[in-house]
């Protein structure tokens, strides 16, 4: 009985903290929907009438569509490039044992004990050299070599739990080394596959700093956070447009979020474990 | 012996194609920028010239005598890093210790107290900066408490604790998720033998559950105090190392030198000291936090 009080205060008392905790966010949604003489008079109140001519209009702003597809493609890019590289370097120098092999590794995860602000005044330079830059697939490639030490140390970890026999009949059944580990071996390393997407599609997404320098140029060059930036910028005073596009601009996170939830918290938890 | 050296070179080529991506990508991106901005911070470069002029240890000569912003930049950030690593671990635990109880709708309040972290930083800046002015004043009218008509972002003293606030806020939750996944570790025979035993509850949380779960202690730990010392993106939106620059964090200020001055050599000898600022700081917490874990 005792018990069954105490669940119910804790149950209530939660619920409390939940929605003061989201209440921040809340005040976003109820305002991307009003009008602006509205947000002035009052943030609390609800809006007088349901509408969404505020997101219409940020919608056009913004440009979201092609901003959208940019963001998806510097993500994509990413992520893709990040899941092949390191899975194929980690599981590579998981199996083989030289002196070679170890210093390749070393160098490889080194990179995790680096801060990103300790070197990109250097990367903005070497980006330019290589053409990198003003380019949003020249950013999906940047992103490669900034998330791969992490994906290929998990890689590496968890290569070393896969039998090597696997590797032996694939090769005595005439399997070539590739094929071997992709149709074999990658199959077998879903965990940390799953996990290395998530972290690094949410990461990718939701980046700043590294879009902000290498996407200087036009609007047809940016992603969605740079351009949230440069809209909270320009209609810093309009609360109403600029509530909705924060909107926009975090909308296809959420939506990822709930579809993928169990994955995601799977992923983070094992990509900071490990890491 | 024909056949072996060859055998030997197909498997070096095999070796090397599966692993040079990987390899040159982290190199070219990020070990080669790095060792480029240790150079760079022995010169003195706008970005402009063709060639850095090479000066020794002057940028690091005027970082440690004659930059007041870098030091205040310094104290900012090693302030915020000690009490956004207290206070983001204890909310975190206290929720992760709530939620591992058999409560109903446990997995939507988990979902509640992590969508914070889904959104980028940046947008989280822009929604507090909304927040604290326009929603502030709304909440003042309604309630009076003088809480809501503080100045939250034009105080120096005050906007340092908006910005822990928010970022607090923000970060919880993912911490939250590893704490929950180090308590479903703990054998529930053991807290129930405490709980016979006749242990209170935080007794029975300080003296079995805190130890036990001291490696995902190590871990929230050590990721929160190296996120605390890069923080950037919240303070960019939310107050642009304001006011004044009461709020400017080492990132920012190694930013701000290189991408607003356009003193790169000078910015990189900065982000080499938050390098090893970084470095020293986490070797040491990893050391101490390593010694207490204890096993079931």
């Amino acid at each position: 009985m005792r018990n069954r009080a105490a669940k119910i205060i804790l149950t209530v008392v939660l619920a409390v903290f939940a929605l003061i905790y989201l209440y921040p966010l809340m005040l976003v949604i109820i305002n991307s929907m009003k009008s602006f003489s509205e947000i002035m008079a009052d943030v609390i109140s609800l809006p007088k009438k349901l509408t969404f001519d505020n997101y219409v209009k940020a919608f056009q702003i913004m440009e979201y569509p092609h901003l959208f597809l940019n963001t998806l493609i510097v993500t994509v890019i990413g992520v893709t490039g990040v899941v092949l590289i390191s899975s194929m370097a980690g599981y590579k120098l998981s199996r083989t044992k030289t002196k070679y092999s170890w210093l390749i590794f070393i160098v490889c995860i080194a990179p995790m004990m680096i801060p990103f602000h300790s070197f990109m005044i250097a990367l903005v330079k070497i980006a330019k050299n290589l053409h990198l830059i003003n380019s949003i697939y020249g950013l999906g490639v940047i992103y490669w070599g900034l998330g791969a030490p992490l994906a290929l140390f998990m890689y590496h970890g968890f290569a070393k739990t896969v039998p090597k026999e696997l590797d032996e009949c694939a090769i005595i059944d005439g399997c070539s080394p590739f094929r071997t580990f992709f149709s074999i071996i990658f199959p077998l390393l879903t965990p940390v596959t799953v996990s290395t997407i998530v972290i690094n599609a949410m990461w990718m997404w939701n980046d700043f700093l590294l879009p902000l320098l290498m996407l200087s140029g036009e609007q047809k060059q940016k992603t969605l956070q740079i351009a949230a930036y440069s809209f909270f910028g320009q209609y810093k005073v309009e609360w109403h447009f600029a509530m909705s596009g924060v909107m926009l601009t975090v909308i296809p996170a959420i939506i990822f979020y709930i579809a993928l939830q169990k994955y995601i918290i799977k992923g983070m938890v094992a990509g900071a474990v490990k890491g | 012996m024909v056949r072996s050296k060859k055998l030997r070179l197909a498997f070096g080529v095999e070796f090397l194609s599966f692993t040079l991506p990987a390899l040159i990508v982290i190199l070219l991106f990020v070990e080669i920028p790095f060792i480029m901005s240790i150079a760079y911070s022995f010169t003195r470069w706008n970005g402009l010239d063709k060639v850095p002029k090479f000066i020794g240890l002057e940028n690091y000569k005027e970082l440690l005598t004659n930059d007041k912003v870098m030091m205040q930049s310094f104290v900012f950030t090693f302030i915020f890093a000690v009490l956004f690593v207290v206070a983001v671990n204890i909310v975190a635990l206290a929720l992760a210790v709530m939620l591992d109880s058999e409560i109903k709708g446990r997995n939507l309040f988990r979902a509640a107290f992590y969508i914070p972290n889904i959104i980028s930083l940046i947008v989280i800046g822009y929604i507090w900066r909304f927040i604290f002015s326009k929603g502030f004043e709304s909440l003042y009218n309604l309630t009076h408490a003088g809480i809501f008509q503080l100045s939250w972002l034009g105080d120096s003293k005050i906007a340092f604790f908006s910005v822990l606030i928010v970022s607090v806020w923000q970060a919880a939750g993912f911490y939250m998720v590893i704490y929950i996944a180090g308590l479903q570790t703990i054998p529930k025979d053991i807290t129930e033998a405490a709980y016979i035993d006749g242990a209170g509850g935080l007794k029975r949380f300080f003296t079995v559950t805190l130890p036990l779960i001291m490696p995902s202690v190590t871990v929230c730990v050590f990721y929160s105090l190296s996120n605390a010392f890069k923080i950037f993106d919240i303070i960019f939106s939310l107050t642009f190392g304001g006011p004044g620059t009461a709020t400017t964090s080492i990132a920012l200020d190694i930013y701000k030198t290189a991408f607003n001055d356009f003193r790169f050599g000078y910015g990189s000898a900065k982000s080499v000291v938050l390098f090893l600022m970084i470095l020293v700081v986490t070797l040491i917490q990893l050391s101490i936090f390593k010694s207490k874990e204890v096993e079931a």
